[in-house]
């Protein structure tokens, strides 16, 4: 259900608006956070790591600035319908974002202590997780903006892979870690890069769920379905 | 401080009225003048009135005056009968006027609204006849009773005043009864009660104040009224409270006492015109202190 | 997300109770104004049923046909069926006494009788039945316990009701309504004349008498629909457009019309 008509209180409308426009704000900066993160990974970018970490800050007031708004609308305005939805979701919304920026502000912390001596480290499997989940991120945030429910049940379905990913990679990094102890020190790091790389491919799930439900009025199931379950839950989309 | 000094001139000739306004301004104050005027000559007119009723008629009170009958010049004669006669003919008048008087006005308010032309036609009627001049109500009850009956009567003075007072309380009660908001009609009937129920238990007694001040309204305007009782019950020199023969009261003896050449029976008029005009006063009084509560 | 603001379509389309009142295609005409189409509605017994909409929606003309109001005025008709307790009642042979005795109703201005605040109970009462003095004294007492009134006027019984506060009359009203022992509570917008305060005891006084009574509100306040009710029915330019659980109605609800009067979009 698109909401093609104003609110009869323009001020209302206003602060609707401004409400999507922070959303979207945080979106962008978290995302392109993240992508400085993997850029100091692949590139041992020192610079793009500083950047990385420096944009925090933003994300952290943005965040205060959102829930200020958010209690505001609530308490002012008591919203009905698709925007106490589309408030509630942004509220919530707002913390999964704060959480992905400070993740992505370890890993590029991290990036910097990964020592690769004897450049035998592959990072291609790391590469390709932070390309899924950075693509993952990119459509959940135009999902987002655009209030487009399908598209956030992609991103939801697509957080297998990054799950799948993460198993690969832990795996591979032991085997790296049993060869050679010298290995340990930035293996280890390369681990907890790995796994803040999943964590924010379910902070992304969750805000993909959100969206979601702001959009559509639903839930999402609790538990995302394995294998062929997948057609069914296309269809109840579909349908809603 | 020196910033508003120097706007000051500016700022006084934005509150400096133009001449209309003055204009304007004077012919308020000449209106209200006029007025106050008016007021003052009405109230010393009246005032005068009752000094002049006071100073005349106060000497001629006394237990005799109330007590004895009507008598002929020089023997001590009083009012007692004309004012027994007007308190039965008044009396027996709104016997019959407010029962009929307030059954036609429930009728219009509470069934005669909107399009009921029957209901039209008697709102009407009942207007014209509370201007109607009372000797030509006099002259009708003469015709309607006098005549078949061959002889003046109480009774027929009774129904002349009683006449006069049913379009009074057919319009006050009708008025009182239409400013009863319709939530109090509707929430009687939202209990289950009958329309009569509903009419007489809410309608009615949250109205009755109004329909009260209506009644003595008209009891006010039948006591002082002599021209519809000349033809009617004559009046009487004699005690007499029976209601088939001719009946003495104030109005008709003020009206043949004032013009007579003995002096205590002009004085007998001014005091019994003093009473009346009192009595009028007292139930004005009532009714203020009636609505007031 | 479990934000537990939804609840599944299967509880909102269907009431699980048993319906008070049955509205079959009911159709209202003021005159030749054709102010209701085809309304068909359940008021499910013990629950709260909300009806909200603009102004001359014809929410409160629906109210109005539940007691037969609308027979105080010629030229209003109403065609269609109405089933209440087994029988249709805008049939002409049904008793708008007893009918009006077993649906109660309350206004939207406190309108108190010009009497005392005993009597304003005791009138409904001696309408129907036939109380010695002492059961009438606990019927009051009773009546005016349950709207919370007891304590404050029982030194003042009988002092006229109109010396009463517009929420202590409104009140008062309510208990007038529910002495005479209604199965169904009509509400047309009660608290609209209301400050907050009394507005939120007579709200906190509807979820008890629905332990009991089955209450129909007409109400501008979307808020309040919100609070009291248990279901919520949209009303507009004289259709039911949709019919819901409160909780649906007020998060996610599936008619464009209904959605854009809640979210404040009309016009």
């Amino acid at each position: 259900m698109s909401l093609d008509r104003s609110h009869i209180v323009k001020s209302y409308e206003q602060e609707l608006d401004l409400l999507r426009t922070m959303m979207a704000q945080m979106g962008r900066i978290v995302e392109s956070q993240v992508g400085l993160a993997l850029d100091a990974i692949a590139e041992h970018d020192e610079a793009a790591a500083d950047e990385a970490a420096r944009r925090d800050p933003e994300v952290d007031e943005l965040e205060r600035e959102v829930e200020g708004l958010v209690i505001r609308l609530l308490a002012l305005r008591s919203p009905m319908g698709p925007d106490l939805r589309e408030i509630v979701a942004a509220l919530k919304i707002t913390g999964d974002l704060e959480r992905i920026g400070d993740y992505a502000a370890s890993i590029a912390r991290r990036a910097m202590k990964v020592v690769d001596e004897g450049e035998k480290i592959s990072l291609s499997g790391l590469r390709s997780m932070g390309r899924l989940v950075r693509e993952n991120l990119q459509r959940t945030v135009s999902a987002m903006i655009a209030h487009d429910p399908s598209q956030a049940t992609e991103v939801w379905h697509a957080d297998q892979g990054v799950d799948e990913h993460y198993l690969t990679l832990f795996r591979e990094l032991v085997t790296y870690m049993m060869e050679d102890p010298r290995n340990i020190r930035s293996c280890t790091e390369l681990l907890f890069i790995a796994k803040n790389l999943e964590r924010i491919g379910d902070h992304t799930t969750n805000i993909a769920e959100r969206v979601f439900y702001a959009a559509t009025g639903d839930n999402l199931p609790a538990l995302r379905p394995r294998g062929g379950a997948r057609k069914s839950v296309a269809k109840d989309v579909k349908k809603s | 401080m020196s910033k508003s000094s120097q706007a000051a001139p500016e700022r006084l000739a934005r509150w400096r009225p133009d001449r209309r306004m003055n204009r304007r301004r004077h012919m308020d104050r000449l209106a209200t003048w006029m007025s106050v005027v008016a007021g003052a000559v009405l109230v010393v007119v009246l005032l005068s009135i009752l000094w002049t009723l006071l100073s005349r008629g106060l000497v001629g009170i006394s237990w005799a005056t109330l007590t004895h009958g009507m008598g002929p010049p020089g023997s001590g004669g009083g009012l007692g009968n004309a004012i027994l006669g007007s308190i039965i003919q008044t009396s027996v008048a709104l016997l019959i006027a407010v029962p009929l008087g307030l059954s036609c006005g429930i009728y219009l308010a509470e069934y005669g609204r909107k399009t009921n032309y029957f209901a039209d036609v008697v709102r009407f009627v009942s207007d014209v006849l509370m201007s109607a001049p009372s000797i030509l109500i006099g002259l009708f009850v003469y015709q309607l009773v006098v005549v078949p009956w061959g002889h003046f009567s109480g009774w027929a003075g009774s129904v002349a005043l009683a006449v006069l007072a049913v379009p009074v309380i057919v319009r006050t009660t009708e008025d009182m009864l239409r400013l009863v908001p319709t939530a109090m009609r509707e929430a009687g009937a939202a209990l289950g009660a009958p329309r009569w129920r509903v009419i007489l238990s809410l309608c009615l007694r949250s109205a009755r104040q109004g329909v009260l001040t209506g009644i003595l309204l008209a009891l006010a305007r039948v006591g002082g009224e002599t021209a519809p009782l000349l033809f009617t019950s004559l009046g009487n020199q004699t005690w007499s409270s029976n209601l088939n023969k001719p009946m003495a009261s104030l109005p008709i003896a003020i009206y043949q006492y004032a013009g007579a050449s003995y002096d205590d029976w002009v004085q007998l008029a001014w005091t019994g015109a003093l009473l009346i005009t009192f009595g009028v006063l007292l139930i004005n009084i009532a009714v203020r202190l009636s609505a007031r509560r | 997300m479990n934000v537990g603001l939804t609840t599944s379509p299967e509880n909102g389309s269907s009431a699980d109770a048993e319906a008070a009142l049955s509205v079959r295609d009911l159709n209202f005409y003021y005159g030749n104004h054709h102010a209701l189409h085809d309304i068909m509605l359940d008021y499910p017994a013990r629950q709260v049923t909300a009806m909200i909409g603009p102004s001359g929606c014809g929410k409160s003309t629906l109210l109005r046909v539940f007691n037969r109001m609308y027979d105080l005025y010629p030229g209003q008709r109403a065609t269609g069926e109405v089933i209440f307790d087994g029988m249709n009642i805008l049939e002409r042979t049904v008793s708008l006494d007893i009918l009006r005795a077993r649906i109660g109703m309350v206004f939207q201005k406190p309108t108190p009788f010009p009497m005392s605040i005993y009597d304003n109970i005791a009138f409904g009462v001696r309408l129907h039945e036939r109380l010695s003095k002492s059961d009438m004294d606990e019927r009051v007492q009773d009546v005016l316990t349950r709207v919370a009134l007891w304590n404050e006027v029982r030194d003042r019984l009988r002092a006229p009701a109109s010396g009463l506060s517009g929420g202590q009359q409104q009140r008062l009203c309510i208990a007038r309504s529910i002495a005479t022992r209604p199965e169904v509570l009509l509400l047309d917008e009660p608290t609209s004349a209301l400050d907050p305060i009394s507005t939120a005891r007579i709200e906190e006084l509807l979820d008890e008498l629905k332990e009991e009574f089955t209450i129909a509100i007409v109400t501008h306040n979307m808020q309040q629909a919100a609070r009291c009710a248990d279901r919520v029915a949209f009303f507009y330019m004289g259709r039911l457009i949709e019919v819901d659980t409160a909780d649906r109605i007020f998060t996610n609800p599936r008619q464009k019309q209904t959605q854009d009067y809640i979210t404040g979009r009309f016009g």
